[in-house]
């Protein structure tokens, strides 16, 4: 004891004091979950993402035991079934099961969003970290770099990059990110630009941390509520990004199932076969719509700026 | 025999502006021994901040363009940043201004007070919490295992401040810099904050330079005083002397400008008159000759040297140094 009779004195159990301190810890993550969890439409969407996501991987499964039918399975006896049995949503003109493919296309849809999200986030909070700290000539150097590649007319390069690699998955996701990136930056930018002003940071480099530890245990975790918001929002719009490459031939290429390019093939046979259209484009507007709604709700539960 | 632990040779940091090079600190030079407690007085902006900044190492963007700090004989200003990062938080240790957000809100305070420990001792967090814990029950926090697990908003703020001294503590380390530390506190935590750094200085002999503006904090705690004015000392001696027979007519009129219970009643407290210069372009002779109302002429063509006047005060004034008495006119 430093000064025993003060500290004798300051232990004293006052009742407000000890039942203050017997509540539990409540961190700014245990708060935002208790928010989002309160928020009714914010719950459904997620689970229903959750749902479709977990459909997705789980796709083999779903076609061997409800649908019987395999994605590429040609079947010219039965074309442009309209849905029933035993195909639930129809055939295509290929007579291939249509829910078969939109399982499929899940995959190809929510994997891409999911990479693209996880490497828009990655190097925006990296370029972001980095400009927001050290400022000064990195900080322009990365911003002008930052502005250029926002400035990027998107679809030319989208084009270009379909002309020059085969579009799979992985390589869409990383053009698609290529361009995202920059929002993600910005946003990392101006929130560490503020944080730095803290006087946390300061104490942090008094106790004589170094630059790594300060930026990635202390800057970053205080990031990344907007970046929760930044990746749950931005899935909505990649899923969008997608489809729509898909439908003008630059994404996923058939016969590979995606959402897009399901609709691409139907657009051929709108009047004949109505249903070919009808349910990649509902499912892309509710995975859509859901997405953003959830991607709403946690931003209002965590962005520490709407408290 | 005290030993001198840091000693400050005519430190200058500069800052670069846009209008030009901004001399926060211009030529500041004082002594810390071990185990005392010096007071650093002066309105805002006048450079107490940034010398405390500057001995740190964390002067930027400002820039350090002369002097030394000497640390146990080691000049800080020439140390690789890998050496001072060994004495932050080692050997000096600080607390800041505002304790709302001098502690990271994500993380429990616990961990936060066990930080230096990790990152010095090398031990493990187990260790290191526990260590933590143990110094937040020496600073007065009760049932400390409990509120280590507590996160900063669930702190209040004269809590926050013991939690960024047990920080500061937990290496002990031999010089303690307080900016400030109770500048955001009300009146009464004040009281017990200073209480806390009082004993924290008998009880570790921790040297600790206490930086205000509030000369009551500093005739309370501090053995020494050094008055500061346009980033440069104008004033500095023991505070005894200091409070009772200023040397220095802007430690005079700061004391004048304050309310003191010992005064005749119904007497005025008097204002210094005017502002701060803009610390670009001090104009030449004593920076504080405008608002003099002690100045002769030659205030205004030569700057006055910090030089003895008196048994023990050191002064930069020409009247003084002259052997006036600073009194009403």
């Amino acid at each position: 004891m430093i000064d025993p009779g003060h500290a004798v004195e300051r232990e004293l159990p006052s009742p407000a004091f000890e039942g203050e301190s017997r509540r539990p810890a409540q961190s700014y993550w245990n708060e935002s979950w208790e928010r989002l969890r309160s928020n009714r439409i914010g719950i459904v969407c997620g689970s229903l993402i959750l749902v479709l996501a977990l459909i997705a991987i789980a796709a083999p499964l779903f076609t061997q035991f409800l649908t019987h039918y395999e994605p590429f399975r040609l079947d010219l006896d039965n074309t442009f079934q309209p849905p029933g049995h035993p195909h639930l949503l129809g055939t295509d003109e290929l007579g291939r099961d249509t829910l078969t493919r939109l399982i499929y296309g899940g995959r190809v849809t929510l994997g891409v969003a999911l990479l693209t999200v996880a490497l828009s986030l990655t190097l925006g909070t990296t370029v972001g970290l980095a400009a927001g700290f050290y400022g000064r000539w990195i900080d322009d150097l990365l911003m002008r770099f930052v502005d250029v590649v926002l400035a990027f007319p998107a679809i030319f390069l989208f084009i270009l990059m379909a002309i020059l690699f085969r579009p799979t998955p992985i390589t869409l996701a990383a053009i698609i990110a290529s361009v995202g990136w920059g929002g993600v930056a910005r946003l990392v930018r101006g929130e560490v630009l503020s944080v730095k002003q803290r006087d946390f940071i300061l104490a942090t480099q008094s106790i004589g941390a170094r630059d790594g530890r300060l930026i990635v245990r202390h800057l970053l975790p205080n990031v990344l509520p907007v970046l929760i918001v930044a990746a749950s929002l931005g899935v909505g719009q990649i899923i969008l990004i997608e489809a729509a490459l898909d439908f003008l031939g630059l994404g996923i290429q058939p016969p590979t199932a995606s959402w897009g390019n399901m609709l691409t093939n139907s657009q051929s046979y709108f009047f004949h076969s109505v249903w070919l259209v009808y349910f990649p484009g509902i499912t892309i507007f509710v995975t859509v719509l859901a997405a953003n709604l959830f991607g709403n709700a946690v931003r209002d539960a965590f962005d520490p700026r709407l408290k | 025999m005290t030993q001198t632990l840091l000693e400050v040779q005519d430190l200058r940091t500069v800052f670069a502006t846009k209008d030009g090079n901004v001399k926060a600190v211009d030529g500041v030079s004082f002594h810390l021994d071990a185990g005392e407690t010096l007071g650093i007085v002066g309105e805002s902006g006048c450079g107490k901040s940034v010398t405390a900044m500057s001995i740190m190492g964390l002067q930027r963007p400002g820039r350090i363009v002369g002097g030394k700090v000497l640390f146990k004989g080691n000049d800080l200003t020439k140390a690789s940043e890998a050496e001072m990062r060994e004495v932050r938080g080692q050997q000096i240790a600080m607390i800041f201004q505002d304790p709302m957000t001098s502690l990271n809100p994500v993380f429990r305070a616990g961990w936060q007070v066990a930080e230096p420990l990790r990152l010095h001792r090398g031990v493990d967090f187990v260790k290191a919490l526990a260590g933590a814990v143990a110094m937040l029950g020496r600073v007065g926090i009760p049932s400390p295992a409990e509120r280590a697990k507590n996160y900063p908003h669930q702190f209040s703020g004269g809590m926050r401040q013991r939690a960024m001294i047990a920080m500061g503590l937990t290496t002990t380390p031999q010089v303690l810099i307080a900016d400030e530390p109770t500048t955001a506190l009300d009146v009464t935590i004040q009281a017990q904050i200073l209480d806390l750094l009082r004993t924290v200085n008998r009880e570790f002999g921790t040297a600790t330079i206490l930086i205000t503006h509030n000369l009551g904090v500093v005739a309370g705690m501090c053995e020494r005083v050094m008055v500061m004015y346009a980033g440069k000392v104008v004033e500095s001696g023991p505070t005894v002397d200091v409070f009772a027979h200023p040397k220095h007519p802007y430690t005079w009129s700061l004391l004048r400008s304050i309310p003191r219970l010992d005064a005749e009643r119904h007497e005025p407290l008097k204002p210094i008159e005017g502002l701060p210069p803009n610390l670009i372009d001090l104009p030449p002779g004593c920076a504080f000759q405008p608002r003099c109302p002690f100045r002769i002429e030659r205030c205004s063509r030569d700057t006055p040297a910090l030089n003895r006047v008196g048994e023990t005060q050191l002064a930069a004034c020409w009247v003084t140094q002259a052997g006036t008495e600073l009194k009403d006119a």
